[in-house]
């Protein structure tokens, strides 16, 4: 008995302690001013290098909060809004426009106009300064080369309402994410009766809805169906990997494919506001969006002039979709609660 | 009855008010940390956005026909998989407690890897063996494979307990039944019984975790309860709407909780005191085929899985960032999971003792009701309120910005069903011992520590392990309160996994099964050294 006390009391003792000093080094700072804290939605394989790389430069310390596929959390936006009335966070870097409109229209953005957006094109940044886009993916439609020829593959996402595609087509869960967005925009392109009709067509032509873009690849990689609808980044980590799929960028002779700009905004009441200021400038800059168009993440960079991503057509060699984006965000809750029962979700 | 329980306690123990302060503390304790968030959610569903007292969250429950689809999805799930749970892991728990089975250690320790392994990975390594053996996807994205994942999942539970209360049976009883009935009437009328309460609590439970688990039905595409509350935080970022809908999971669990309680029925129980354990159940003949059974169970249910995911793993490059620069991740968990157990097998043993030495029956039953209740609550409703509970300033705010608000979350989660365990076990040691200790002059506290938790022995370790196991895998509560800077592993891996390829998903979750595993060795190695010292 006595032994299995002193065992216990041993390992307790030892536990706490160890806690402790977790505790005390993880939330020791030498001093307040020179940190920031970011919340980031966009993939941590691809941002954590371009935080780090600030780290480096300037010496403040990053504190970073990363982010999972929207799928598989409630995610960070649902931090930033539970936080409202005490903020944590100073900067919101949100790889897709939805989220960041969201936490606008509820009050937990501030305004602030970077210097550094002045090369980047006024479609992509808010009027009134709430948030600027920077380094964007595109909705394409990525294809099995094995089982589609290029010349076969569909050149609008109308053509994914084919019956001869019938079985044959995986979209991402409308409600999340980068489609939910994708959704929005088709219905504040297309109007909601067009639109409605689309995915009533959608749903007719048996197309599967899975639980995130990677999954969307994965099956188009695996055979298991012929395309589907996701984003570039996805379909680049396949091309990489030197898997049978190609991209095709939708609509180019009609209403153009869907770009999504990351979008950076300023916490209101953050903790450390200057700080924040200063890292949304490095994100808004020339290097970052370099840095972005060069990895993985194969964005394509908004300032004019910078070198593109590698598998990715440049900006002007393709048709973007012409979007007011804070109307076309607004209207995601709407347009959720409408496909519900047309795509039986 | 309140009034006759405390003068009698005016005899048994020496400082009654000393008792009664500590263990009203302790309550408050708990109650603060792991039932507030829900309570304070609970609030926050009830007003609308113009701040007004509104029950427009409660009357979408009612009105809206998609519920009711919601509610029979829930209900098949969680009873599917309970049943099924059960059907693979009683007998598994009664051969390993009875029967001369060879290796007996080693078939515990690897039918036991289910429960380390993250439901939503192994849902993932499903649709990738279903995918490779083209099979139609309704059949892989269906509620019936969802439950058969869930089912796999938790039957080492029901394995376990059933192993524990087979060898808590006394050896004697079933001996004298032997005397005047043949052993299958023993089995049915003596043993059955007896394990009852432990194989019904159990099924509770797994229960609870299949209607409360989000990752299978999200992956799987099944609409039940769980995906709902996602979808109202994740698309609609609707606090109110999502605390509504949990409610409906509550209910069933209470339901659940209920007919559990009434098929059990109050079987009196006794604790083991003999030397010996229960009859052994020999095999004779048939020990080769049930080896060969036993062998199959671990090939479908564990390695099958695992191959899948290791043959995934294999057959892409693998990200270097990914698996590398993993260390801290990992000893946060380990750390963070220890100490989260160990706090809430404590916070848990006093309000588990004043369920255990309750008095009326009726006032027990609605304490185990209040305690798996909180255990089914959501982990993204508990993140939130955790949120809008500890993120303020001064003394709460400081806890919030640390990692200490893990240990919060861990225990808001889990304490509950330690609780839970504890006082089941508690149960099982009659009161006779400490109303022995309490005339030898014994005070209660003294009764406690010297004759209550040394027999109490399996019970705690029990409690700290599955305290331990769902803390590590624990992201739900996590994901949302977790400071800057690195933090568990599972974290780590779920911010890891959008948009790599499938294979590095496949690494990660292996790695993660395996790194949960090793503190299971660890502690069934420290168990045997402790069984050979005391």
């Amino acid at each position: 008995m006595s032994r299995l006390k002193k065992h216990a009391a041993r390992l307790v003792g030892l536990l706490l302690a160890a806690v402790t000093l977790a505790a005390c080094g993880g939330s020791h700072s030498t001093s307040i001013t020179n940190e920031v804290t970011i919340y980031v939605s966009t993939d941590r394989v691809f941002s954590e290098p371009i935080l780090k790389a600030y780290e480096q430069k300037t010496g403040v310390k990053v504190q970073a909060v990363y982010d999972t596929e929207e799928t598989k959390s409630t995610g960070l936006a649902n931090k930033l809004l539970a936080e409202k009335n005490n903020p944590q966070a100073d900067v919101f870097w949100s790889n897709e426009p939805v989220r960041t409109l969201a936490l606008k229209s509820r009050g937990v953005l501030a305004p602030y106009q970077s210097a550094n957006a002045e090369g980047i094109p006024a479609t992509f940044k808010d009027a009134e300064n709430y948030w600027t886009g920077f380094s964007a993916r595109i909705r394409v439609i990525v294809y099995n080369t094995n089982l589609v020829k290029p010349e076969q593959a569909p050149k609008s996402i109308y053509d994914l309402a084919d019956p001869k595609w019938r079985g044959q087509i995986a979209i991402a869960d409308p409600r999340f994410g980068s489609t939910s967005f994708h959704v929005a925009a088709l219905y504040a392109e297309l109007g909601d009766e067009k639109a409605d009709e689309f995915f009533r067509k959608l749903k007719a032509n048996g197309v599967k809805i899975v639980s995130g873009n990677s999954v969307v690849r994965d099956l188009v990689v695996k055979s298991e169906v012929k395309m589907g609808l996701t984003d570039t980044d996805d379909v680049n980590v396949a091309l990489e990997d030197k898997q049978p799929v190609a991209m095709v960028l939708p609509d180019r002779d009609g209403m153009g494919a869907a770009l999504m700009p990351n979008m950076v905004s300023l916490i209101a009441s953050a903790p450390h506001t200057e700080a924040g200021k200063k890292l949304i400038d490095y994100l808004l800059s020339v290097e970052v969006e370099r840095e972005l168009a060069k990895s993985e993440a194969v964005q394509i960079p908004l300032h004019s002039g910078v070198e593109g991503p590698k598998n990715i057509p440049p900006l002007n060699s393709f048709k973007p979709m012409t979007l007011d984006y804070g109307k076309a965000a607004s209207r995601v809750e709407d347009v959720v609660k409408r496909l519900q029962p047309i795509l039986g979700l | 009855m309140m009034n006759a329980a405390v003068t009698r306690n005016q005899h048994w123990f020496d400082l009654p008010s000393s008792r009664a302060a500590v263990l009203c503390l302790a309550a408050a304790l708990f109650i603060v940390i792991c039932a507030l968030p829900a309570i304070y959610m609970f609030g926050v569903s009830l007003i609308n956005p113009d701040g007004e007292l509104s029950f427009d969250n409660y009357r979408r429950l009612l009105t809206e026909r998609r519920q009711y689809q919601l509610l029979l999805n829930s209900m098949l799930l969680g009873a599917g998989a309970s049943a099924l749970a059960t059907l693979i892991g009683a007998p598994l728990g009664l051969l390993l407690a009875r029967s001369d089975v060879r290796g007996k250690n080693w078939w515990r320790l690897a039918l036991v890897v289910p429960i380390v392994v993250p439901p939503y990975v192994l849902a993932l390594a499903w649709t990738w063996f279903a995918g490779s053996m083209k099979m139609p996807t309704e059949w892989a994205y269906s509620l019936t494979s969802a439950t058969v994942i869930l089912g796999v999942s938790f039957y080492p539970l029901a394995m376990l307990a059933l192993e524990a209360a087979a060898r808590r049976v006394d050896a004697q009883l079933e001996e004298a039944a032997l005397l005047v009935a043949a052993p299958r009437r023993v089995a049915m009328n003596i043993t059955l019984p007896l394990v009852a309460p432990a194989l019904s609590a159990t099924a509770l439970v797994i229960f609870v975790l299949a209607v409360a688990e989000f990752g299978v039905p999200g992956l799987l595409r099944v609409n039940v309860f769980t995906t709902e509350v996602f979808t109202a935080f994740a698309a609609l970022y609707d606090f109110g709407a999502a605390t509504a809908l949990s409610i409906p999971l509550l209910l069933i669990t209470l339901l659940a909780a209920i007919a559990a309680a009434i098929v059990t029925g109050e079987s009196r129980l006794t604790s083991r005191h003999s030397s010996r354990a229960g009859l052994p159940l020999p095999l004779g003949r048939w020990r080769s085929l049930v080896e060969a059974a036993l062998l199959f169970v671990l090939f479908v249910c564990v390695l099958l899985p695992l191959l899948t995911l290791a043959l995934e793993a294999g057959s892409l490059r693998l990200t270097t960032a990914a698996l590398g620069d993993s260390g801290r991740a990992v000893m946060n968990s380990i750390v963070l999971s220890s100490v989260g157990a160990t706090l809430a097998v404590a916070l848990a043993m006093l309000p588990g003792y004043m369920r255990a030495r309750m008095k009326s029956r009726r006032g027990g039953h609605l304490i185990d009701l209040f305690f798996i209740t909180l255990f089914a609550v959501p982990g993204t409703v508990i993140g939130i309120g955790l949120i809008g509970l500890w993120n303020r300033p001064g003394m709460a705010g400081m806890i919030y910005t640390s990692p200490l608000i893990i240990l919060v979350a861990y225990l808001a989660r889990f304490a509950p069903v330690a609780a839970l365990l504890l006082s089941a076990g508690m149960q099982q040691i009659p009161v006779s011992f400490e109303e022995a200790a309490a005339v030898a002059g014994a005070g209660w506290w003294r009764s406690l520590t010297k004759i209550t938790l040394p027999n109490l022995k399996t019970s705690l370790a029990a409690a700290w392990t599955v305290a331990f196991v769902f803390a590590f895998g624990e992201i739900g509560a996590t994901i949302l309160v977790a400071p800057p800077g690195e933090s568990t592993l599972p974290v780590r891996v779920y911010t890891l996994i959008a948009n790599t390829p499938s294979g590095n998903v496949a690494a990660l979750a292996l790695m993660q099964t395996v790194i949960a595993l090793l503190p299971l060795m660890l502690l069934a190695l420290l168990m045997r050294h402790w069984g050979r010292t005391l």
